[in-house]
């Protein structure tokens, strides 16, 4: 029953699109996502000239406080099998759901994008102590290096 | 939590860290802030750490006393092993099939598996000993960060995400990209913390180029395998990304250069098909 559980865990809830879902909101509630102030945590600051407009839209300032009951849809992102874009609900401030609306084609890897996350690139200083980062990967740290670490720091100031 | 969060704040983290395998050992476990699942959590974070530490025993290429060393010098056989070396012998044996011999614990000319233990063994333990936590009520989320390389799991029915944040390997304080998880295994494999320590089987000699790959999938094991074989196989070689069965990933080359993709979709940023990460130095390691 246990194993089953967790395999059922493991095939059902992929990755999610949260870090799409952001970006969408950003660019659906701010016509200019680079004007936004840099005092949250998660704001990022706009990409530099040599991301394309696709990238950009990813690292977009997502300064709003909370979600927004309603229908958003994401600026389109360029893949190589063409341009990928994704619809999200928000109801009682959580997203309840996402779909890409446009979808490259037939090929069957594709289908992966709708449940895939694309780690999503920063251009800021994102503090450790953020209360919305939970774990940090990174190259294996040493014990001794772990001392210093973001985790380190996370484990602290999530256990207070 | 902050603002901004779209996550209950209604949640409590109860966190072990161990010191296994030479490095630290992050569980956590979410739960409701009233649960009562306390004694029941507490018990399960420590049986993950008793079976890590007892993994490290047999498992450890530092321990003389350890399987594998014993194996290693002719003194114990492989059937007369702990049991659990029979299934880290069987994932290695399949890792190198499926990498064509990117990742090889034999190359050394014994058996030396270090390379997958500690994910394996963390993936086994969040099945085997935090899994089964979901199923009480009060608990939404477990998982298991050792040492850079996780595996999380969420109740299906929780909102509860996971927020990871990968390192930028030229700037360890700082963090070159995030990615939200709900259940799956993220393993960065690099060259920041510990040098050039992942040798490419095919020259006997370091592997170079990347400063750190990411990988994420189902299993730990399978993260932990690409992202080290995505060093070996270098910046410019991605072939092995639309056959391994990831979920996405991202490369950082030493400068600065950035790849990322996902399922087998390398996503494309730019005519010469890649991305650069503005704010890291040009050419800061190479």
């Amino acid at each position: 029953m246990k194993r089953i559980a967790y395999a059922s865990l493991a095939a059902l809830s992929g990755v999610v699109l949260l870090v799409s879902y952001r970006a969408s909101i950003s660019s659906a509630l701010s016509s200019s996502p680079g004007t936004a102030t840099a005092s949250s945590p998660q704001t990022t600051s706009s990409a530099s000239g040599n991301v394309d407009p696709g990238v950009s839209a990813e690292s977009a300032t997502t300064s709003c406080s909370g979600l927004v009951d309603g229908t958003y849809q994401g600026q389109s992102v360029s893949t190589r099998y063409g341009d990928v874009q994704v619809q999200i609900v928000v109801e009682n401030g959580t997203i309840t759901a996402a779909d890409a609306i446009t979808y490259p084609s037939e090929n069957s890897r594709d289908q992966q994008i709708n449940s895939d996350a694309i780690p999503k690139l920063t251009s800021e200083t994102l503090s450790a102590q953020s209360a919305q980062i939970d774990m940090i990967s990174g190259a294996t740290y040493t014990s001794r290096g772990y001392l210093e670490s973001l985790q380190s720091a996370l484990d602290q100031a999530q256990c207070g | 939590m902050s603002a901004g969060d779209p996550r209950p704040a209604d949640f409590r983290r109860s966190v072990k860290v161990e010191q296994i395998m030479g490095t630290a050992v992050s569980i956590h476990v979410i739960t409701a802030a009233e649960s009562v699942a306390g004694e029941s959590v507490a018990a399960a974070m420590g049986r993950v750490g008793a079976r890590l530490h007892q993994v490290d025993r047999v498992c450890s290429p530092f321990l003389e006393s350890s399987d594998i060393c014993r194996i290693a010098r002719g003194d114990l056989g492989l059937a007369d092993a702990d049991p659990m070396i029979a299934e880290i012998h069987r994932e290695c044996l399949d890792a190198r099939a499926r990498t064509g011999g990117l990742f090889d614990p034999w190359w050394k000319g014994w058996f030396d598996p270090t390379g997958i233990v500690k994910g394996w063994a963390v993936e086994r333990v969040v099945e085997q000993e935090l899994a089964p936590l979901l199923e009480i009520r009060d608990v939404a989320a477990v998982g298991v960060n050792a040492g850079g390389d996780m595996q999380l799991l969420t109740a299906e029915d929780s909102p509860w995400v996971w927020e990871v944040g990968i390192v930028d390997p030229n700037d360890p304080r700082q963090m070159a990209a995030r990615l939200s998880v709900t259940s799956g295994a993220i393993a960065t494999s690099g060259i920041a913390e510990r040098g050039d320590h992942i040798i490419d089987p095919r020259t006997g000699g370091a592997a170079h180029g990347i400063a750190s790959s990411t990988v994420v999938a189902d299993r730990l094991t399978e993260a932990d395998l690409w992202a080290t074989t995505a060093m070996i196989a270098g910046f410019d070689d991605l072939d092995w990304i639309a056959t391994a069965g990831t979920r996405a990933g991202l490369l950082i080359a030493s400068d600065g250069r950035v790849r990322r993709w996902s399922g087998g979709t390398r996503i494309l940023a730019d005519g010469a098909g890649l991305e650069r990460f503005g704010r890291l130095p040009q050419a800061a390691s190479a």
